[in-house]
Order: C-alpha cells, then sequence, then structure tokens
C-alpha cells in the first residue's frame, strides 16, 4: 500500500495542475468565507437592526458553529479538487500509462487502488485546507473559546466523507468517459445545471409525487449531508421545520452517501479488472 | 530447461473480427524470436494478451513454466506499440515510476539505461518535448532498465533515423549475446533476419509457421547456376532429373530440390559432360522475405 502511495506521489508531485489546484483552495476557501463574513458584518451592524440580527445569526464563524459553515460555504466549491480528479484519471488514457502500469507490472486492482489513494489524497488535502480555515475564521471573527472549539468537528468528517463522495462521481466520469474535455464538460453541466434543476423541480413536486426524492440524485445525496447553517432554523416556523427535518434526514443521507460511494469504486474495480486496456 | 513463454490455443476476437486464432507456439530460452506479419495480422494482440493488458478469448500462455501471475511481468521488459510515459515529467522522473512499479533497477541504472539508449543529454527535459525517436529511445531505455532477462519489444526501430535503427539491431544483438531472450513483432524483415534465431509468422491471426528460422525458411534446397547460355543450359538441366521445379531467371537458373538433396558436385559434372562448363553454381538459402511473401500471398 505505502509503494502504491508512494508511486502516486511521484505522478502527483511534478504535475503543474495539481499544484494550481491547490493554490486556487487555498485561496477560494478562505475567500469565499471572507465574503459570507463580510455579508454578516454588515448585517450585524447596521444601526437599528444590529442587535436583532446578532441575536437570529448569533456568530456563524465562532466556535463550535464555524465547523459547520465553514463546512456549508467551502462544499459549493468541490468543483475545484473535482477537475483534478477528472485530469489525474483521463491523463492516464490520454498517455496509455493505464496500460504502461499494468505492463511494468501492477495487477489491474493496484492501478485502480491507487486512483482511489488519488481521490482520497485529494480529499484529505481538500479537508485539511478547510479544516484551517475553519480555525482561522474562528479565531479572526471571535473570541477564541477553547472548550467549545471540539463540539462540532464531526463535522470534519463529514466535510471529508462529502468531498470523497462527490470526487468519487467526478472520477468515474472521468474513468468512463476518458477525455478530460468532454469529462469535464459533462461534469459541470451536470453539477452546475441538470442537478440543480432536477432538485429544485422534485422539490416543487414532492408533494405530488409523495416525497422529496431529489435528495436522492447523486451530489444531493452526499450534499444534504451537511445542511445549511444553523442560523437558517431561526427565521420563522417554516424555515425552522424545513432545517430540522434535514437534520432529521442527515444520518440516512450518510448512509446513502456511503452506498453509492461504495458502489461507484465497486463497479470501478469490477470494470478494470474485467475490461481489455 | 522450461520454455521462457508456451502459448496454448490463445484466440481473441473483436466482434465478428478474429485477431487471433487458436495460437499455439513456445518461445525457448536466449532465443531472439520474431513475430512477424502483415497489418492487421494480430502481432500486437499476442504480445497484448502475454502482457495482460488485453483478455484473451480462449487459451492460455504462461511464462516462465507458471501460470501467469504479476511478479512475471515484472521481470520482463517491455516495449508495446507506443512509447507510453507522463508528458509532463522528465525521462528521469518516468523511469523512477518505471523503477518503482516494476522494481527493476536502481537510481544508477538509470543513468545507466539513458546512456545505453543516448539520452543522458535530455535527461532532464519533460517527455512532451522529445522528438519520435526520442521517445522510442526511452522506451526503448525502460524495458532494459534492471536489465532484465527477456525483453518484449513491438516495433523497435519504430520511429528512428537510419543510424537510429543499426544503434537498435547491434543492441539487441548484444543482448542475446549476453542471453537473453528477446520477443520481438516487426514488419521489417530484413531486421529480423539479421538478428532473430527463432520466427512465428502470423496472417490475419492464424499462424502460419513457428520454429527456428534455419528451419522456416531452409524447407527445400535452392541451387542457382548459370552458363554463357543459359538456354542451352536449360535443355541439358530438364532432363538431368531429381529436383522438384526449376525456374529461368535473367541471368541464372534456380533448381529446387527436397532439402538435403542437392548435390552441387554431381551437377557440376553433369552439365560438364553435356559441354557446359558453368560459370555460377551456388546453394541458397531462401530470404526470409521470399518466404514471407510465400506464405503470407493468398
Amino acid at each position: 500500500m505505502f509503494s502504491l502511495l508512494k508511486i502516486e506521489w511521484l505522478k502527483i508531485k511534478k504535475y503543474p495542475a495539481f499544484w494550481a489546484m491547490l493554490i486556487i483552495v487555498l485561496l477560494t476557501y478562505p475567500a469565499a468565507n471572507l465574503m459570507f463574513y463580510n455579508v454578516y458584518l454588515r448585517i450585524t451592524t447596521q444601526k437599528g437592526t444590529d442587535m436583532l440580527a446578532k441575536m437570529l445569526l448569533g456568530n456563524p464563524f465562532a466556535f463550535p458553529e464555524t465547523w459547520h459553515t465553514v463546512a456549508y460555504i467551502s462544499s459549493f466549491f468541490v468543483i475545484l479538487p473535482s477537475i483534478l480528479v477528472i485530469m489525474l484519471v483521463t491523463n492516464e488514457y490520454q498517455y496509455k500509462t493505464q496500460r504502461q502500469n499494468i505492463i511494468d507490472g501492477w495487477t489491474r486492482r493496484q492501478f485502480m487502488t491507487s486512483k482511489l489513494m488519488d481521490v482520497i489524497i485529494v480529499s484529505g488535502i481538500t479537508t485539511i485546507l478547510y479544516t484551517l480555515v475553519a480555525i482561522g475564521f474562528s479565531v479572526y471573527a471571535s473570541t477564541f473559546d477553547v472548550s467549545k472549539m471540539w463540539d462540532q468537528s464531526y463535522y470534519i468528517g463529514l466535510f471529508f466523507l462529502q468531498t470523497f463522495a462527490q470526487l468519487s462521481i467526478a472520477f468515474l466520469l472521468g474513468y468512463l468517459i476518458k477525455k478530460a474535455f468532454i469529462a469535464l464538460g459533462i461534469f459541470l453541466f451536470y453539477y452546475l445545471i441538470v442537478e440543480n434543476i432536477a432538485t429544485a423541480y422534485l422539490k416543487l413536486k414532492a408533494q405530488k409525487i409523495g416525497g422529496d426524492i431529489g435528495r436522492y440524485l447523486p451530489f444531493e445525496i452526499s450534499d444534504r449531508m451537511i445542511v445549511s447553517p444553523a442560523f437558517m432554523g431561526r427565521f420563522g416556523k417554516d424555515l425552522k421545520e424545513a432545517y430540522e427535518k434535514a437534520l432529521s434526514e442527515v444520518p440516512s443521507q450518510i448512509v446513502l452517501s456511503l452506498l453509492l460511494t461504495a458502489a461507484i469504486w465497486a463497479f470501478c474495480f469490477l470494470m478494470h479488472r474485467k475490461k481489455d486496456l | 530447461m522450461h520454455p521462457i513463454l508456451t502459448i496454448t490455443g490463445v484466440s481473441k476476437n473483436y466482434g465478428k473480427l478474429t485477431a487471433l486464432d487458436a495460437v499455439s507456439f513456445e518461445v525457448p530460452a536466449g532465443a531472439v524470436f520474431g513475430i512477424l506479419g502483415p497489418n492487421g495480422s494480430g502481432k500486437t494482440t499476442l504480445l497484448s494478451i502475454i502482457l495482460d493488458v488485453l483478455h484473451a478469448d480462449t487459451g492460455k500462455f504462461s511464462w516462465f513454466g507458471n501460470t501467469p501471475q504479476t511478479n512475471n511481468r515484472k521481470q520482463i521488459g517491455s516495449l508495446l506499440e507506443t512509447p507510453n510515459f507522463y508528458h509532463y515529467l522528465s525521462a528521469v522522473d518516468n523511469l523512477k515510476i518505471t523503477q518503482a512499479i516494476s522494481g527493476r533497477g536502481n537510481s544508477a541504472d538509470i543513468d545507466k539505461v539513458l546512456e545505453i539508449v543516448k539520452l543522458s543529454e535530455r535527461k532532464k527535459s519533460k517527455f512532451s518535448s522529445y522528438s519520435l525517436g526520442m521517445k522510442q529511445r526511452l522506451a526503448i531505455g525502460a524495458a532494459l532498465l534492471g536489465n532484465p532477462d527477456v525483453l518484449v519489444f513491438d516495433e523497435p526501430t519504430n520511429g528512428l533515423d537510419p543510424v537510429g535503427i543499426a544503434e537498435i539491431r547491434s543492441l539487441i544483438q548484444s543482448l542475446a549475446a549476453a542471453g537473453k531472450t528477446i520477443i520481438m513483432a516487426s514488419h521489417l524483415l530484413d531486421e529480423v533476419e539479421k538478428v532473430c534465431t527463432h520466427v512465428a509468422i502470423l496472417k490475419k491471426g492464424i499462424l502460419l509457421t513457428a520454429g527456428p528460422v534455419d528451419e522456416v525458411l531452409a524447407q527445400e534446397d535452392i541451387v542457382e547456376i548459370a552458363a554463357s547460355n543459359n538456354d542451352d543450359l536449360l535443355n541439358i538441366v530438364e532432363s538431368m532429373g531429381g529436383f522438384s521445379k526449376i525456374k529461368k531467371h535473367t541471368n541464372c537458373l534456380q533448381l529446387f530440390y527436397p532439402i538435403g538433396t542437392a548435390q552441387l558436385e554431381s551437377i557440376n559434372k553433369y552439365c560438364f559432360e553435356k559441354g557446359i562448363t558453368l560459370q555460377q553454381l551456388q546453394l541458397k538459402k531462401k530470404s526470409l522475405e521470399t518466404k514471407f511473401f510465400e506464405l503470407t500471398n493468398d
């Protein structure tokens, strides 16, 4: 296992797109959260409404709420590591190194395990960046309260699982389509447009269909593990109910995410064992 | 001694197209084994199967007398079809990956093989900046890494200039002299004839013949004779008998005998007694090219 990791590192460490993604994520996560924080500051410092806003919103960037808020905001940018994951798998086809690795002595299983490791590594790096941003914002935006620091730190696990689940879908697309630009195009089109429209439509038709089946869409399954920040549930009865319902569905969304991700990888391992390279 | 490679009844179809049809042969240790065939005859498909890149529909193969095992491939230096490397990495970084996956060689060996394939000066350049010939050289270098005992080369001289072709030919000859087993697919019959000890000829996925080059080529003796008047010579030798057929060329006659039966001395004596002095009398081996066209032409 360690040798597979070492070989993947040899492939990645001099790949310019890897470092570019790292720098972009490094800039995007704090920037996106900072934008959100500035909106929060404007609302909570406006004369007349500041007290009410503070009461309703609390401080979403203070411990322990920062874990949740930063995870929610950062999760919108999974698109960045997804591009890298798609490049990492389609490169192997473009350079025909997926054949060469086998010719040189890897088993097909070892090749797929190494790709699984790539996705775990990218998810891990993304999660580390999220963790640093969440801690950084809490230190920057509130009085540092160590006693509450780890109260909602389970969001680190949820963020990792969500990133890993969504990057696995990106990997599957790259693996099946093989061509980087076509895979990226389909990924972006589906992720940004198709699923959002489908989710909204299914939510509208939820009563007629007898339930919100949008929660079973590939990205929505893991999106709903990290519900919108807690203050969203403080604006009236309907939003409170919706927030609590979303919270109650989190455990089942976690199970569904695990099942979908396991199914994706089982399919990839099986297919790679059987197919001609 | 076990054969290095045993292929038994290997077949492969792509839909209705038969790429390989029950191909069987053995590659003995120390052989330079040429696999010949026109385009689309199944050479690369066969090499892809024995390197586990493609699955055979039926049949089996075994390296070193074992059933297919991962570690077998690690002991084989291979160049299959095209040089496959990470474009954004240098020659050295690419060979580090080859070395890490196969376990063949070490850092010093990487420099050594780059020296052999004459890429030392460009070893830190990105693969994407290489010419076709340099890419091919790097692929040969990767196959040589760690000095494996068995090498598989698919069209090793592809993309090389005449000097490069001559260098690779002499490299293969020196590897063969060092006792390596080399399995090589090629279109270049002259190349194969110069370096191979064994040959297999494929056509449309069917194995036409396989065995030591001498046996494949020498199924009959060919005697070339010429005199000042070849028409008179033809009249005389027609009554001599003993040969299976006779062919008249512009400058000579070719007499074909069952293998081992041509007696040059008797032919010379017969013609002399009939009043014709031969200007040319030579026992010729059939060229691989002749044999190849004989077998592969419909």
